[in-house]
């Protein structure tokens, strides 16, 4: 009862017309700029920084709110119409969305990331409203080795997260973490494989790996298949509302990925792609469509964008009720907040509850908002892959160029993109897929973070995974799912196996899905 | 050679008449280089700055914020821009204090390479512990840690609390077991999940811990008790001699005209005076003390002396 | 020049597709990766159980990698398939693209960096003759300019140095 006075109480600060506007301000830049490949919500927040001084606090976290989930569901259209996620996080959709596309189905790809992602925002917003006070208390039980424990089932999820070779899904996983360790260890201060760059110091910015392996990786192929017209084959620009069948096929990957993204978005640190990875992997091994995943699965573009979305509302649970900031964005946020002298913390939901709950309610109105200004816009972004390529290549390569030298203002980082960009090639070209060594990157250095330090504070005692009761259950279930994964591999070998001819017994191809 | 000319450069300041007057310095826009990502608190300092350059003396500025390896890449940057006034930085101790000890590699002289411009004030970190542990004074602290021992977090290895954890050590005598964070945040939350013993942050952020009871201060590490926290000692006042602060100011590139530092230096003064800017400082918990260029210079020297052998202590290169 | 692209392509068609042991080259590089960040580690020092070193865990993670690797070189060996043929023009001309970016925006600005970029991007493609290259080239760097320091307000000098 309170929730809903406090969410009615919202709604009304909410739809004053000022914060409408921001709102819809704020969505809508987002969107603009988190279609940018390598200028994501970050980029986009910072750059909206300096207006909001000059606003009333609430419309200024409802104008950052927008930005910030407007520029998550802009990054989802450049992965799915170019391969090039605009934002980390959406690389997943990138996975089933690309392929959509090239089969002539952008539109509806474009279309089911539209409503997965309002799914996934009203849950999540949902769940903030209603679970917030709980979730913080969650977050607050978990420790360095709670956060150990998740982390290792996420990535054991995470194994699955590729199309081809299972093998070399996780040997890319593993790669990811390796070369995570790029930069000074935060635990002793040392330099790890810097090679004496001091901008190598903080290691290699997730945006740069990101935009190095997919979008720099993808052109270097796609010039030569579309100077050929493969790409250009017969889209259907009109039709991209989604069939009834369609409709319901998205329906419970939309719910599972949200349910999966707003845990996920509620622990700091886990943040939104490791959300849509995760969600990814568990759907692939639970839908009845697990077969055509990676091959244009409309359930593939639903899941993760879903699973994004409900991670960026869930996202502020612990940026204001504990002040815990769960990514760069997330800490800009609280910057914001503190500049009108606002201290996020446990105390926040009481003594700023309109606050609160206005920013619930601008969620609400937000997504309405992204919705009605983006299903028009589908024809037009289709419509972008009518530009012929030769056009189309040089100019994202400035695009990616200016993002990725817009985070730092340094163009190191431009150099470490060219590396990226050829590394990424030369893995396609041997068969490896950069979605699980991106996803291995981005947990690789909380992973080794949180180990340590469980460590440290336990003295040296490695029993306390097992011991402790959350940890405990959490290291059971991941044994658990890698007993079944493994069970289920040997089990689809034999039957392989018996199923093929004996001379002809070997790896299976690329288009085998053991996961 | 450039350090022959700061040095010219701070004579010239000692000699020159004071003419200089609050105002604007050059046409063209100056940009503020902060050593980190927006929305921290260094950042909202420097906008809080470009706000009232502009507002009061119609001096445009603009906040470039160039993060990376302490500080170093924001540093190192702008020692190599011309010293027209048009470049600055908002150094702290990170790359001017800490980074000199902690580097050996480090591609600039933080004296011989800038012009130190303006203090613009410090805040003051705490030792903190859980309120459950019955520990309110210094010397139970000192008993637990000789005793079961005691578990600190700081905000990341080389920062300003783990070398305020470092000092303690050495001055108490005990040794406690660090764990590094990154940033504070994340520290306190694992404190509040009850697995760290105790933790180091800037007083001025853990206001609402303190009232609600969830956080037990000991001791700052200010020469001074806090205005807005006055019921907290001072290690000072307690018989150990630690004063670590986290300060701010403004430099430039070495060789800047003494005239225009001057102005500078007046400028930010008066901007430091009015009273929504002490407000919104004090929000960070940062107090400004008047400082000359000459002052401001003497004091950054002085900082890297005396924290050289706590760096080294705190053993942040290996 | 477009001639000379032509034939190159031409040739390129008619090399012999790489046999399918390129597969194992990936493989064996991410092996060679992995010897260097054990060896590396094991310099920087494993720690103990209570205190992990800074080393340990490149050491575990470069030896879980190794055999992995291992695993995907004895499989792509055996693997008889036709790989792809590398496509090194747009290699070369993607990668010259970003470093004249890097080697230019701070020098000479953002509007002429865009331009040469988008030319050096352009170049492996035959299709597109030189005056469109260069009307691309101009119209995408005038856009950059407009969008990015105009409207999104980077601090990026449109011309000159930084």
């Amino acid at each position: 009862m309170e929730i809903l006075a406090g969410f009615g109480n919202g709604l009304l600060v909410a739809l004053q017309p000022e914060n409408l506007l921001y709102c819809f301000v704020g969505v809508f830049l987002g969107t603009f700029i988190g279609v940018l490949p390598g200028i994501g919500s970050m980029a986009a927040i910072s750059m909206i920084l300096p207006l909001t001084f000059y606003l009333e606090p609430t419309s200024a976290l409802v104008m950052i709110a927008g930005v910030y989930y407007g520029a998550e569901y802009g990054g989802s259209i450049a992965s799915i119409l170019m391969n090039i996620p605009g934002t980390p996080s959406s690389s997943i959709t990138c996975i089933d969305g690309y392929p959509m596309a090239r089969d002539g189905r952008a539109g509806i790809a474009l279309f089911g990331s539209a409503v997965a992602s309002f799914g996934g925002g009203i849950i999540g917003m949902i769940v903030m409203a209603v679970l917030a006070p709980g979730l913080a208390e969650l977050a607050l039980n978990f420790g360095p080795t709670e956060y150990f424990a998740v982390i290792l089932l996420g990535l054991v999820a995470a194994s699955a997260v590729s199309n081809g070779n299972p093998i070399k899904g996780i040997t890319m996983v593993v790669a990811g973490l390796m070369l995570g360790t790029v930069g000074v260890d935060i635990t002793t201060g040392a330099e790890r494989f810097t090679m004496g760059i001091p901008e190598m110091r903080d290691g290699v910015h997730l945006v740069i790996v990101a935009m190095g392996l997919f979008g720099v990786g993808e052109l270097i192929v796609s010039i030569r298949a579309n100077a050929k017209g493969a790409l250009q084959n017969e889209i259907d620009y009109k039709k991209f509302y989604p069939s009834r069948a369609q409709w319901k096929a998205m329906f419970a990957p939309i719910l599972r990925g949200s349910g999966i993204g707003s845990f996920f978005g509620a622990l700091p640190g886990t943040g939104q792609t490791v959300a849509s990875a995760v969600a990814y992997a568990v759907e692939k091994k639970v839908s009845p469509n697990r077969e055509s995943f990676g091959k244009g699965a409309i359930e593939g573009v639903a899941v993760p964008e879903a699973a994004n979305n409900s991670a960026t509302q869930t996202a502020f649970i612990p940026t204001l009720t504990l002040g815990v900031p769960g990514s760069a964005s997330m800490a800009l946020v609280i910057g914001a907040l503190m500049m009108y002298g606002i201290v996020p913390g446990p105390r926040l939901l009481v003594e700023h509850s309109d606050l609160f709950w206005g920013l619930v309610a601008s969620f609400l109105i937000g997504n309405i908002l992204l919705l009605i200004l983006n299903i028009p816009l589908i024809g037009l972004w289709v419509r972008l892959l009518k530009i012929p390529y030769r056009y189309m290549y040089p100019t994202i390569i400035v695009l990616i160029c200016i993002g990725v030298y817009s985070l730092n203002n340094n163009v190191f980082d431009v150099w470490l993109t060219m590396a990226f960009g050829w590394a990424g090639y030369l893995m396609r070209l041997f068969r490896f897929e950069p979605a699980p060594f991106l996803i291995g990157f981005v947990i690789g250095p909380m992973m080794e973070e949180q180990l340590r330090r469980a460590m440290l504070l336990s003295r040296g005692d490695a029993t306390v995974f097992l011991t402790r009761p959350i940890s405990g259950a959490l290291i059971a279930i991941t044994v658990l799912l890698l007993i079944y994964a493994i069970a289920s591999a040997l089990r689809a070998r034999r039957r392989a196996a018996q199923a093929t001819d004996v001379s002809s017994e070997i790896e299976a191809p690329s288009t085998s899905n053991k996961g | 050679m450039k350090h022959f000319l700061a040095i010219s450069a701070a004579a010239l300041v000692i000699a020159a008449p004071a003419v200089a007057e609050p105002g604007k310095w050059s046409d063209e826009p100056v940009r503020i280089v902060v050593t980190f990502p927006p929305g921290g608190t260094s950042d909202l300092i420097a906008r809080v700055l470009a706000q009232y350059f502009e507002s009061e003396y119609g001096q445009k500025a603009v906040v470039d914020n160039r993060p990376g390896a302490g500080g170093t890449v924001a540093a190192d940057f702008v020692a190599e821009q011309a010293p027209d006034g048009t470049t600055l930085i908002l150094g702290n101790n990170a790359p001017f204090t800490i980074a000199p000890t902690q580097f050996e590699d480090l591609p600039y002289d933080p004296m011989g390479d800038f012009t130190h411009i303006a203090y613009l004030g410090a805040s003051t970190p705490a030792l903190f512990v859980q309120p459950a542990s019955g520990i309110t004074t210094i010397d139970e602290y000192i008993a637990q840690a000789k005793g079961d021992g005691i578990t600190y977090g700081s905000s990341g290895v080389g920062s300003i609390t783990h070398i305020l954890g470092k000092a303690v050590d050495i001055e108490l005598g005990i040794e406690q077991i660090h764990v590094p964070y990154q940033g504070s945040a994340p520290a306190i939350q694992d404190f509040r999940a009850g697995v760290l013993e105790a933790y180091y942050d800037m007083v001025a952020l853990n206001g609402d811990l303190i009232t609600e009871g969830e956080t037990q201060p000991i001791a700052l590490a200010a020469p001074e008790r806090s205005a807005a926290f006055p019921e907290i000692p001072t290690f000072r006042e307690l018989g150990h001699d630690i004063v670590i602060e986290n300060w701010t100011g403004l430099s430039g590139p070495s060789g800047m005209d003494p005239e225009m530092v001057k102005t500078i230096n007046e400028t930010v003064a008066a901007i430091m005076q009015l009273e929504p800017v002490i407000e919104r400082l004090a929000q960070f918990g940062v107090e400004h003390t008047p400082m000359s260029a000459e002052e401001f210079t003497t004091f950054v020297e002085g900082t890297i002396t005396t924290w050289e052998p706590l760096i080294k202590a705190a053993n942040v290169n290996g | 020049m477009r001639a000379f692209l032509l034939r190159l392509r031409r040739n390129e068609e008619e090399a012999r597709p790489p046999h399918a042991y390129l597969g194992a080259l990936g493989g064996a590089g991410l092996l060679a990766l992995s010897i260097v960040f054990i060896v590396g580690g094991y310099e920087l020092g494993v720690g103990s159980p209570r205190r992990l070193g800074t080393g340990a865990f490149p050491v575990i993670t470069g030896f879980i990698l190794a055999v992995l690797s291992l695993i995907v070189i004895a499989a792509d060996l055996r693997n008889t398939e036709d790989a792809e043929r590398p496509d090194w023009i747009s290699f070369a001309a993607i990668g010259a693209a970003l470093a004249v970016f890097a080697l230019t925006v701070g020098r000479i600005g953002l509007v002429p960096g865009a331009f040469l970029t988008v030319i050096t991007a352009s170049l492996p493609d035959p299709s597109l003759p030189i005056l469109g290259k260069l009307v691309l080239a101009a119209s995408v760097s005038l856009a950059c300019w407009a969008l990015f320091i105009g409207l999104i307000g980077l601090p990026f000098a449109p011309f000159g140095g930084v």
